[in-house]
């Protein structure tokens, strides 16, 4: 069942003169700016709470005496509101006067210079001289890492700070409160790349990018909207280019986040690629002479199309491991479900006041959910359960239950969890029948998840409304993975929960919905990002080029089930899929002649590449390609039994990218390349292997070999240790097998 | 180069002192009897041998007593305006000697000819280092936006108009522009398009620093 949502009640109020629709419980200047009126702001943030520091957003209201903060105060149906007047004009621009004092004029080096609030605002309220005075202190600049920060220049608009606690929850950024000087402080010494989105909302060039300081003025950019490519959320985003050079990302900040790796992952172009038509001739007779395709699910849709097209001509064998799992995943979820997608987003996660993720380290798998999490954390003060066999420490501040379970024993806590959650609902025979059925007192013990915890866990979400349920990777490589994935169908239908399952990796969604994977490839093999006799690559270690997605246009898939347009950034001069494809029979004179081509079926429109739109309006509505249509799907509820719970002992690896090296890509950039690749582990981990912090460690697990360096991490805990994977390459073993393993050192 | 120096008192301080005066040639015969007479008087009077003379006076003052009114061009150049517009300039500061140029851009977006490139990054001083600067005088049109939107008269018009190349481009980096070290004494205060205007002074309204 779907989230219920509360129907919010239209309200009519009178702007300046115009006739204003918007819901009850939208402040003022929301419904203003929905509607096209103006009102100045310095400090407002749409997707944060109100600030109100400024008090730039002033206006009258008929019967209220004096002025109201338009940022805050909830509009009331019929209420006639005053934006500009003489004495409002005259407060506003005494604002602007306060703010002027003593701001460094360097608008000539300044990055913000051309697109920065305290310019416009200067020159919209005609500021031409400095009319108070105050001694000034010696600021200096900090760097923070990613961002540095020049007290000298920042307003104290606390957009930053805010950014830092409610979105991204860092919690890095805090005031230091003293009257003229008054600051930003890093607290935390943070030097984390997630404070780049703090510094894209500095209305100033107080807090910038340390990569991008000093490098281009912005209007010399040109914005290239598109796509991020590291992740599964696919953010919007845009490449700014000069001279075919990708500068710097910036988003719209207003309504949409980055995180950490889009901000600053942005050079990982397959440089310096020609035509060589000798190579292409070798690529063409390795097509004819293949069997399987091996591919990667970081391509587009329409790469996945054409990829599907050869197949259904010549009869390939169509693998890819990261979405194989996740595709059987939810072909099982629907089978109880009935819908063929999940119902949830990220939007729903935000507007949660009670969320269970489970299976996933989301802080590590997907920024983006950890940051909605936190909304819903920050703003509903929801419930946030986190079951895990890992404790997480980077998002203590908002978990507020962790539950421990054993590596390996989802299945069994899976039906723990259903059993609790469903144990008032309505439910069909067979489900009761599955439910009586479980051995309660051996699954919490094997799983150790003990029944006062469930308890509390039910008892949390008490009356809440608005529940989501988030699971991840570790789930679809699960060798139960299709029971987990029923009982979790299960779970969403007869209960209040949405679901939303993270898929593992970009276009992961997209490629499962759009092809027909194989489960293994046999004979020549062509590997297209992936292992392969003949390999097609992006990163330019191939046997032939291919364009990295900052280089390609084509649609994505994303976690909110949306297809989202991404275009060219940086130039590429070789042969692309489609090249490959129009020799071998298919014909399309562009890669994106397949975008309207995508499977209906699957839920996919028949729309062109170029109709689709990219942008927020002004309410913040987003206008971004177009959502899929979930597709019936026949019901068949049956349910195996439980099998015995495997177990884990002694010194375990987790399968796990840092949350700055998401993927291959990310750790081709400047920002997050990696000279040495950590095992990190506790120190509990460290005994048990018997390694000391520093330690080169040659380990395999499933029969791949690492070389790793090993850390302790204080703030882990137990015998798991973290093993990032994005240096590997994509192979069956690796991520198609579970994510936890044993270690097997090797001398 | 005493004749140069009279040149530049010509040119422009002695403009207003100038007196034209109108000679008075008489009338000019304007059908063939008059026309006639007046080569024949002409020829008889030797005013050819007149003329020759005119030129060996000035030749023995040319050469034997400097008094040359012709400048030998490559060897001799004559000095130009201020507002003259010949190839750029790159001024220093004459406190520091640091070069004037912040890298504020506006001289690389303002180029209506897009001749002027521009790379600029964060250096250890904190400041908006110059890493790359050229123009390509193939380009240039020597309009003097680039002189007048300087916020620093960093960027200035020089002296230097020979512009001839071999090939079209003719690029000219930073340093070649800027003044050398050794001569920053020597550099003038740019005169010309963009400068200061004489009274800036007076339109220089003063922070309040009642503190």
């Amino acid at each position: 069942m779907s989230v219920q949502k509360i129907k919010k009640q239209p309200i009519t109020i009178t702007i300046d003169g115009k006739e204003c629709i918007g819901k009850s419980g939208d402040t003022i200047l929301k419904i203003a700016r929905a509607n096209g009126i103006y009102i100045p702001t310095m400090c407002y943030l749409s997707k944060v709470e109100p600030i109100a520091s400024c008090r730039m957003c002033v206006v009258t209201v008929e019967g209220v005496d004096g002025v109201v903060l338009s940022c805050q105060e909830k509009a009331v149906n019929g209420a006639v509101v005053t934006t500009n007047s003489k004495e409002l004009y005259t407060q506003r621009q005494n604002i602007m006067k306060l703010y002027n004092v003593n701001h460094p004029l360097e608008c000539g080096v300044c990055d913000k210079s051309g697109e920065c609030d305290l310019q416009n605002k200067t020159l919209e309220f005609g500021i031409a001289n400095q009319s108070f005075s105050t001694r000034e202190s010696n600021k200096k600049v900090e760097n923070w890492g990613y961002v540095s920060y020049d007290p000298a220049l920042c307003i104290m608009c606390e957009k930053c700070v805010r950014v830092s606690n409610e979105i991204t929850g860092n919690e890095a950024l805090s005031i230091s409160v003293g009257g003229y000087k008054s600051k930003i402080i890093n607290s935390k010494n943070s030097t984390c790349a997630s404070l780049g989105e703090s510094a894209a909302v500095c209305p100033v060039g107080a807090l910038v990018n340390s990569d991008f300081k000093y490098s281009s003025n912005a209007w010399e950019l040109k914005q290239i909207p598109a796509s991020c490519a590291h992740c599964s959320s696919v953010c919007s985003l845009n490449y700014e280019v000069k001279n075919d050079k990708i500068y710097r990302v910036t988003n719209n900040f207003e309504f949409s986040s980055l995180c950490g790796v889009g901000r600053f992952g942005f050079d990982f172009e397959n440089k310096n690629v020609k035509k060589d038509p000798q190579i292409f001739r070798e690529a063409l007779s390795a097509f004819k002479r293949a069997k399987s395709i091996n591919f990667s699910a970081i391509i587009t849709n329409e790469e996945a199309l054409i990829l599907q097209k050869l197949k259904e001509k010549y009869k390939y064998n169509l693998v890819c491991d990261e979405a194989y799992g996740y595709q059987q995943f939810l072909k099982a979820y629907s089978s109880i479900s009935g819908a063929s997608l999940y119902s949830g987003d990220l939007n729903a996660i935000k507007e949660s006041q009670n969320i269970i993720a489970l299976g996933t380290r989301i802080n590590d798998d997907n920024p983006m959910v950890k940051y909605h999490i936190t909304m819903a954390s920050k703003r509903n003060r929801a419930r946030v359960a986190y079951l895990h066999p890992i404790e997480d420490s980077n998002i203590s501040n908002i978990v507020t239950q962790f539950v421990k379970y054993e590596a390996g024993s989802e299945e069994g806590v899976v039906a723990l969890l259903a059993n609790t959650l469903l144990s008032d609902c309505d439910i069909s025979d067979e489900l009761k029948n599955f439910l009586d059925d479980l051995d309660i007192g051996n699954l919490s013990a094997e799983s150790s998840i003990g029944e006062e915890e469930l308890e509390h866990l039910v008892k949390s979400i008490g009356k809440k409304q608005k529940s989501t349920f988030v699971v991840g990777s570790d789930l679809y490589t699960h060798p139960r993975a299709k029971q987990i994935a029923k009982i979790l169908g299960a779970i969403e239908k007869y209960s209040d929960f949405s679901l939303v399952m993270v898929p593992p990796a970009t276009n992961a969604l997209g490629v499962s919905l759009i092809c027909s994977l194989d489960e293994e490839t046999e004979g020549y093999t062509i590997g297209y990002n992936a292992k392969g006799d003949f390999e097609l690559s992006s990163l330019g270690d191939g046997d032939m080029d291919m364009p990295a997605l900052n280089q390609q246009e084509g649609t994505l898939t994303n976690i909110d089930k949306r297809v989202v347009p991404t275009n060219v950034a940086v130039s590429y001069q070789g042969y692309v899929l489609n090249d490959i494809s129009n020799e071998l029979g298919l014909e399309a004179k562009y890669t994106i002649d397949y975008t309207s081509m995508l499977p209906t079926k699957a839920g996919f429109q028949t729309e062109d590449f170029d109709n689709l739109s990219a942008y927020f309006d002004n309410s913040g509505c987003e206008h971004r390609g177009y959502l899929l249509t979930s597709k019936n799907v026949k019901v068949t509820e049956n349910f195996d039994e439980i099998e015995e719970l495997p177990t884990f002992d002694g010194a375990i690896v987790y399968h796990c990218n840092e949350n700055t090296n998401i993927s291959v890509f990310a750790n081709t950039t400047q920002a997050f390349k990696l000279n040495e690749i950590y095992l990190r582990g506790s120190s509990q981990f460290a005994n048990i292997v018997k390694i000391k912090d520093g330690d080169e460690i040659t380990f395999s697990t499933n029969g791949i070999k690492y070389q790793r360096v090993f850390k302790i991490d204080e703030g882990m805990k137990g015998t798991i240790a973290l093993n990032p994977t994005f240096d590997m390459d994509s192979n069956k073993s690796l991520s198609g097998s579970y994510r936890f393993s044993h270690l097997h050192r090797e001398q | 180069m005493a004749h140069i120096e009279e040149h530049k008192e010509t040119q422009i301080a002695q403009t207003e002192k100038q007196n034209y005066v109108m000679l008075n040639l008489g009338k000019t015969p304007d059908y063939g009897m008059p026309a006639f007479i007046q080569v024949v008087k002409r020829s008889l009077s030797l005013e050819l041998l007149k003329g020759l003379g005119v030129t060996f006076r000035e030749m023995i003052n040319g050469l034997f007593r400097g008094k040359m009114h012709t400048t030998k061009y490559p060897f001799e150049k004559l000095p130009i305006a201020p507002r003259y517009r010949a190839i750029h300039e790159m001024l220093r500061l004459l406190e520091s000697g640091h070069y004037r140029c912040i890298g504020c851009g506006l001289c690389e977006k303002i180029c209506i000819s897009n001749c002027i490139a521009m790379e600029t990054r964060y250096d250890e001083n904190q400041r908006k280092e110059v890493s790359e600067y050229t123009i390509n005088f193939g380009r240039c049109i020597f309009c003097g936006y680039c002189a007048e939107v300087c916020p620093e008269l960093a960027i200035v018009h020089g002296g230097r108009y020979e512009t001839a190349g071999e090939q079209r481009a003719g690029f000219s980096l930073f340093e070649d522009m800027l003044t050398p070290i050794d001569k920053l004494k020597e550099q003038k205060e740019f005169a010309g398009f963009g400068s200061v205007s004489p009274n800036a002074d007076e339109n220089i309204k003063k922070t309040p620093l009642a503190y």
